[in-house]
């Protein structure tokens, strides 16, 4: 059973003033368990008004959202309950910490759901560790930390909720290389240990071609592309339509290939590059014509 | 939590009145608030109100709009309204008499305590639409405290710092929709973490919304401090000397408009004076 159904949901800003926009255009999707995926797509695209449906914050004009196989909108006065199940990290989430300290606000979010102290602070060691956090981090101001470890301090806050589902717009952006993999790194090391489902939001082709286990491709509110990312990746001119482009390392393969290097075709990360690249080499003339 | 505010949400049709120099604009709706006041015959509140209907079909901003900002403000209008129907004495018959506790409170209604409260109703609607209609739909802020400051600029004579005052108001009036959407930001990151604004008692609720406020403050402070940088890198050192790149000009129409406004309040006394079915 898919962890999120989307039913031909339609969603419009603004509606009935001068500065509408139709962000949705009946859309549907599922989103398989167990898996982490990528939703791209060009700003604008409706890619995160679309992960905002999943936890109610936003409720669609039309069409049904289905959480684990419930229509979370069948009850909206209990719409509260679906975000312990489906966890979500907005944009820039450092600008969202408020508490003395790193500890209480990693806190936050599992003291509301109501667990005890010996739980939390079981979860608090947990999701530090997932996301990189020095447990030396934890008694300081979450202010007097540098960007990137308050980005990580917001991460882990969610992650300590531990969801069924846990949602992430952007998670990487605006972080240098090295905060990138961490990040990414971690919530992929989560992702694994817990089985729960990640769903990542993100423009970055070369993150999602690394992290992610399948891939949906988003343009003008609508769904353009749905699979594996050699699936996606493998369409390079659906995706130069919708704005958006291969993987840099793709266009390399694609350039060897334009020359007559025998070379396969879904190559996406620079690993599978190396290795392609290095089979091709040790491989001789054969294989090049 | 519903963040609708009337202030700053500019609704542009490109109308006559959308046009109109700001100080024009100012100067209408000074006038009109006197003439609300000045006001006394039910057919001087009728013309108020045909000139209000006026304005709004020459803007073209449609009724739906201008309502949506009045929503907010029922339970006050209501209010006052009931409180100045019962505070009224007058001479006359009351309608009826309520003893709520012997010898100290009793409630008295009067013929008079009515017309005034519908009285006292009227000037509070045609005021909050009248003056949403100019100030919020039709003029951007920026254009609003540029005709404030130009209006007011005589002033300067007296070292009034008045140019300071209009950027603060223009900085202000700038980030209301901007804190309006931070805030809804970041209430949606902290509904997100399981926080619930609504239930539990008044301390519980005021205690559920220091997850938002702290982050608010602290934003808010990054962006003054950004936005500081930001003129100083542009060499900004007050209204000395400074130039503008749009300047208001006054033109046929807005002589046209002042002249307009004049004759309202006009109106508004003639009335008053020649008309006589309620006179309070």
């Amino acid at each position: 059973m898919p962890i999120v159904k989307i039913e031909n949901v339609s969603f419009t800003y603004g509606r009935k003033t001068p500065y509408e926009i139709h962000a949705l255009d009946s859309v549907n999707i599922a989103i398989e368990e167990n898996l982490i995926t990528g939703i791209i797509g060009h700003t604008g695209s409706g890619k995160s008004t679309l992960v905002q449906m999943f936890n109610g914050l936003i409720r669609p004009d039309s069409g049904s959202v289905i959480i684990d196989g419930e229509n979370i909108w069948d009850k909206p006065k209990q719409i509260g309950k679906i975000r312990f199940k489906v966890g979500m990290v907005m944009q820039y989430p450092e600008y969202q910490l408020f508490a003395e300290t790193v500890k209480e606000d990693i806190a936050y979010g599992p003291k509301n759901m109501g667990l005890d102290d010996e739980e939390i602070n079981r979860r608090i060691e947990k999701s530090a560790r997932f996301c990189g956090l020095d447990f030396s981090v934890l008694e300081k101001s979450p202010f007097d930390l540098s960007g990137g470890q308050k980005r990580r301090v917001a991460l882990a806050g969610v992650m300590a909720m531990e969801p069924k589902l846990l949602v992430l717009d952007e998670p990487a952006a605006g972080l240098d290389p090295r905060g990138r993999r961490e990040i990414l790194g971690g919530i992929k090391e989560y992702q694994r240990q817990s089985g729960n489902s990640v769903v990542i939001v993100s423009h970055s082709m070369e993150d999602m071609a690394m992290y992610c286990d399948r891939i949906i491709v988003m343009a003008n509110g609508r769904i353009i592309l749905e699979g594996t990312p050699a699936e996606v990746f493998s369409q390079a001119s659906v995706l130069q339509s919708a704005g958006l482009d291969v993987p840099e390392v793709t266009k390399i393969v694609t350039a060897l290939r334009r020359r007559g290097v025998k070379i396969s075709s879904d190559i996406y990360t620079i690993q599978g590059a190396l290795e392609a690249i290095a089979k091709c080499a040790s491989g001789g003339e054969e294989n090049v014509t | 939590m519903s963040l609708d505010i009337t202030l700053g949400q500019y609704y542009d049709t490109k109308s006559l009145i959308h046009r109109l120099d700001p100080r024009t604009k100012l100067f209408f709706v000074i006038i009109y608030i006197v003439a609300i006041f000045v006001a006394k015959e039910i057919m001087a509140f009728a013309f108020l109100a045909l000139v209000l209907i006026t304005t709004i079909i020459v803007s073209r901003v449609p009724l739906r709009v201008i309502f949506k900002g009045l929503k907010p403000l029922t339970v006050i209008i209501i209010f006052t309204a009931i409180l100045n129907m019962f505070i009224t004495k007058a001479q006359s018959e009351p309608l009826f008499s309520v003893t709520i506790i012997p010898n100290a409170w009793t409630l008295t209604l009067y013929k008079e305590g009515l017309i005034n409260a519908g009285i006292l109703a009227l000037r509070i609607i045609l005021l909050i639409l009248q003056t949403s209609l100019f100030f919020s739909y039709a003029t951007t802020p920026i254009e609003l405290t540029d005709g404030l400051e130009m209006s007011l600029s005589p002033l300067k004579k007296i070292k009034v710092p008045v140019h300071e005052f209009a950027m603060m108001m223009t900085i202000a009036l700038r980030f209301i929709p901007t804190l309006v959407d931070e805030t809804s930001k970041i209430m949606n990151a902290q509904k997100a973490r399981g926080a619930d604004f609504s239930s539990g008692g008044l301390i519980k609720k005021a205690k559920a919304l220091i997850p938002i406020i702290i982050p608010l403050f602290i934003s808010s402070f990054r962006r003054a401090e950004e936005l500081a940088t930001a003129m100083e890198c542009r060499c900004y050192h007050g209204g000395d000397g400074r130039t503008r790149m749009k300047k208001l000009k006054m033109k046929a129409r807005d002589y046209t408009g002042l002249l307009l406004t004049l004759s309202i309040l006009a109106g508004v006394i003639l009335l008053n004076l020649y008309t006589s079915i309620y006179s309070i």
